[in-house]
């Protein structure tokens, strides 16, 4: 047994032992073998793989590997799982629950090097797409086809398509198009073994035995690693219009959405902000909302040129039916582009009106049917009264789903404990409404509890033992990201 | 180490989220082979690291020169972060607390850096070119009484020297460049050698694209001085590779020529030579008074024949990128031509990879590579840059001209 020994970050000695690595066996070595120079061991190299967008912060990696291929990664991982060494791979490190950072002993893979967009193929609806393509980039390419691949998370700046797929990943524009999982044709994985297994395809349907496709999907790196995913894509929508409504009462915002679902218009885009989150996008945009507005709502729907604005004046009548403060609709690129960039940056927002550098902002995820979005926004919001936290709420209720943003002190104990308090109440709400406690942001470290919690409500412990027979089956030696999803 | 480093370095980095939206724009990320330690996040975290070092060592025992140095300082990155971080800044601060050496465990300075500094404090320009930087004024008549003072900053002169260079460099590979480097900057005289190796090919367009400034500016009605052979390097190297105490000196030095010569105005012909003039020195020298202006601030007086020809620009990052963005050359260009620009462009320009060329060269020719490929995209019939760097840097792509060239052939003369 080889017991190797590196200095943190901190500079503190850590002692990483429990690797059965044969003695003398200079593992970086091996690696160098087969990853050449795009291995890094220096400390230096390997700090900034120790973060990602979480409030958590890894362990130094034995390695960091950048491979350049599905061969190479498939000799890696052979080269791991001959010699029991962990792996966590990294794609554009924007997970806000730790998925993409080392919480046990291994190696680092980060798959930045598979940047290519292969194929766009709007005839098939096809895109084939190395898993380490920002999503940004993907769409910019698409638009030239007219097209785009539609799940938009906050962070698709920097979040990856390989990254996006682990994490079930969702955003504003799942309120029409569904989360990930529904944009998934297919994936070439590497299972933990080295060997590479070809997952659903560029057809549109299949029904070839077990879905392993869906399985991959929110798995977080567990199962495998992704290299390859062919995306189904969708023409860009005609027209867009938008209705912007100001309410002084929670409960309206959230029943707003089920009236305008039970006329037939399902809105592409369904955002609300609190006042909190309003300020703080005063503060850092050109925006300006009214004073005595406490949510906002946004609702964004498409259709064609000669009907958009039918539909957006029925969306206009329903919503005033609810009495806001104010109500007004727009068709202008322009001002709707303006607020769509200052929702998606809502977190960063927030993020600079902390009082200390120590102050993070602890962002929840849970989401609830949309029609238990009015009980599940007023309990939420009271229970952080409860708790003397400052929360500020947002959301896409288009699809029932709730960010709690909680600002906190992560380094104070106290403070911590009334978070985890918090975190674990909301996630309870969400559940007994019929809901659950991660909608789009995974499990990783953070929600490990919250999980557990969930399924032992749900009366069906047994959900969580079958995934880890699942993980078992596919990763017998439990090397694919330790340490994650499960506690 | 003055505390202002250490607070300086805190203020830039406290406010890091990590998100990763920096490290997405971040050229010599990409070009590193996604490498992070050289990418935008990477060094804010490197800097969060060095930070904590100080703060509870003391000293650090880290080498992250590679990380800062490679740095373009182009400032793509804070163009995209939410919270306002500036890798850039970052890797600047950084630089200047290796330059220090009172605060690391070795002297982590770049060899090829002390060179430089230690050329530009001897001659007053990196290379000791001086009496090669006026041959392109020769025949040239200026106002010797004029208080306005045409500066170019040797930038344009210098190019086919430093791609000559840096071209050699990547042929040597760095250990002996870095050996060369050690020798010159114990024996700055040695770089005199330098001046045998240059690209005539660019030099013959340098003379031109610097004669072509020259008479735009006659052309609309400017009468300015030049300072010829004695015209100094502003600096842009010691400031760029964080030598700030020779910087200051340098700097001051600098300026006292122009004082001495009763200069009011100083006209500048290069976006770097700008940004430091009008940005930098204001901090680095007492007084400094001087009204600094860009040659393009004067084309406004004149006028220009409409083209079909589509054209697309590679916008600097020291005009685009900068708290006060300069976006005269851009919208120049746009009055009379059939300008279509780059999918990165404006507050999303990307740096065409030149401040890395003496140092990093290999990093550098990637960058452009990828540039080139991004403006090629735009199918024009020719790229146009108003910078001598980027013109440089670009130069393997045979459409690129420098902006004076666009602007001379289709000035319209007044009777």
């Amino acid at each position: 047994m080889l017991t190797i020994s590196l200095t943190g970050k901190t500079g503190k000695n850590l002692l990483l032992e429990g690797l059965s690595i044969p003695d003398k066996m200079d593992f970086a070595g091996e690696l160098k073998k087969i990853s050449g120079k795009n291995v890094y061991t220096s400390k230096e190299d390997m700090i900034p793989y120790l973060n990602d967008a979480s409030y958590f912060e890894g362990l130094l990696p034995l390695a960091v590997v950048v491979p350049a291929d599905t061969q190479e990664v498939s000799k890696i991982m052979k080269l791991c799982y001959d010699n029991n060494v962990s792996v966590t791979v990294r794609g554009g490190g924007s997970s806000l629950t730790g998925s993409s950072i080392l919480s046990e002993t291994g190696i680092v893979m980060s798959l930045a090097r598979f940047d290519k967009i292969e194929e766009i193929s709007p005839g098939d609806n096809l895109a084939v797409v190395q898993p380490g393509v920002r999503l940004d980039a993907l769409n910019e390419d698409l638009a030239r086809s007219g097209y785009f691949y539609p799940p938009d998370p906050a962070s698709s700046m920097a979040a990856t398509v390989g990254g996006s797929i682990s994490t079930n990943a969702g955003g504003l524009r799942a309120s029409l198009y569904g989360t990930t999982k529904n944009w998934i044709l297919g994936l070439d994985v590497v299972l933990a073994d080295g060997n590479i297994v070809k997952l659903g395809g560029r057809t549109l349907k299949r029904s070839s035995g077990y879905d392993l496709t869906a399985l991959m999907v929110g798995s977080e790196g567990t199962l495998g690693i992704i290299t390859r995913a062919y995306l189904k894509i969708w023409p860009l929508p005609e027209e867009k219009g938008r209705v912007s409504a100001y309410f002084s009462e929670i409960e309206k915002v959230g029943q707003s959405i089920s009236e305008i679902k039970k006329i037939g218009i399902m809105p592409m885009i369904a955002e609300f902000l609190d006042r909190i989150t309003m300020d703080s996008l005063e503060s850092t945009t050109a925006l300006k909302f009214p004073k005595e507005a406490r949510y906002l709502l946004i609702m964004d729907v498409t259709s064609t040129a000669e009907s958009i604005d039918i539909v957006l004046e029925r969306v206009y009548r329903k919503i005033s039916e609810l009495n806001p403060i104010s109500i007004s609709k727009t068709r202008d690129p322009k001002v709707m582009d303006e607020m769509y960039a200052a929702r998606k940056g809502a977190y960063s927002s927030l993020l600079k009106q902390r009082e200390a550098s120590t102050q993070k902002v602890v962002i929840g995820d849970v989401v609830v049917p949309a029609s238990k979005l009015p009980e599940a926004l007023k309990s939420i919001e009271k229970k952080g009264h409860d708790h003397g936290l400052k929360v500020a709420l947002f959301g896409h209720i288009g699809d029932g789903n709730i960010h709690c943003n909680i600002y906190a002190d992560v380094a104070k104990q106290n403070v911590m404990r009334e978070v985890d308090a918090f975190q674990m109440e909301i996630g309870e709400i969400a559940v007994n409404l019929g809901g659950s406690v991660s909608a789009e942001h995974g499990i990783g470290i953070e929600k490990r509890e919250l999980l557990s919690r969930e399924f032992m409500m749900r009366n069906s412990e047994y959900t969580i033992e079958m995934m880890k027979q699942i993980k078992k089956i596919m990763d017998p030696k439990g090397i694919l990201n330790r340490g994650k999803i499960f506690e | 180490m003055s505390e202002d480093l250490v607070a300086d370095l805190r203020r830039e980095v406290e406010n890091c989220i990590n998100c990763g939206f920096c490290e997405s724009v971040c050229p010599t990320y990409a070009a590193s082979g996604y490498t992070m330690s050289k990418g935008a996040r990477g060094r804010v975290d490197l800097g969060k690291s060095l930070l904590m070092d100080l703060v509870e060592n003391g000293k650090t025992t880290m080498d992250l020169s590679d990380s800062f140095y490679s740095c373009l300082d182009c400032f793509a990155c804070v163009q995209v972060c939410p919270a306002g971080v500036n890798a850039g800044k970052v890797s600047h601060i950084s630089r200047e607390i290796i330059v220090t050496q009172k605060y690391t465990e070795k002297d982590y300075r770049k060899d090829t850096a002390n060179m430089i500094v230690s050329t530009t404090r001897r001659y007053h320009d990196p290379l000791g070119l001086n009496r090669k930087i006026s041959g392109w004024a020769a025949g040239l008549n200026f106002s010797e009484s004029s208080t306005s003072l045409l500066y170019t900053g040797n930038m344009y002169q210098i190019m086919p020297y430093s791609k000559k260079l840096s071209e050699m460099s990547m042929r040597m590979g760095s250990r002996a460049t870095s050996i060369l480097g050690k020798a010159i900057s114990r024996n700055p005289s040695l770089i005199k050698a330098a001046g045998i190796f240059y690209s005539k090919e660019m030099a013959m367009k340098m003379n031109s694209y610097l004669r072509y400034i020259a008479d735009l500016l006659q052309e609309a009605g400017v009468e300015f001085r030049y300072m010829g052979d004695h015209e100094p390097y502003p600096g842009t190297f010691l400031y760029d590779l964080g030598y700030e105490e020779d910087f200051r000196e340098y700097a001051n030095e600098v300026a006292g020529m122009f004082r001495e010569m009763g200069i009011k105005e100083i006209i500048t012909v290069d976006p770097h030579t700008y940004d430091l003039l009008k940005n930098q020195y204001p901090v680095y020298v007492k007084n400094f008074d001087f009204r600094v202006t860009h040659y393009l601030d004067y084309m406004k007086k004149l006028k220009f024949r409409k083209v079909q020809e589509q054209v697309t620009m590679h916008e600097a990052c020291h005009f685009s990128l900068r708290d006060d963005p300069y976006n005269v050359p851009v919208d120049l260009v746009r009055s009379f031509s059939n300008l279509v620009l780059p999918s990165r462009s404006g507050k999303r320009t990307m740096c065409c990879g030149g401040p890395n060329e003496m140092i990093y060269p290999g990093l550098s020719q990637k960058i452009s590579g990828e540039r080139i490929r991004n403006l090629k995209a735009t199918g024009s019939d020719r790229i146009i840059t108003a910078c001598p760097i980027c013109y440089a840097n670009l130069s393997s792509e045979k459409s690129v001209v420098d902006i004076s060239q666009f602007l001379h052939e289709n000035i319209v003369k007044q009777v």
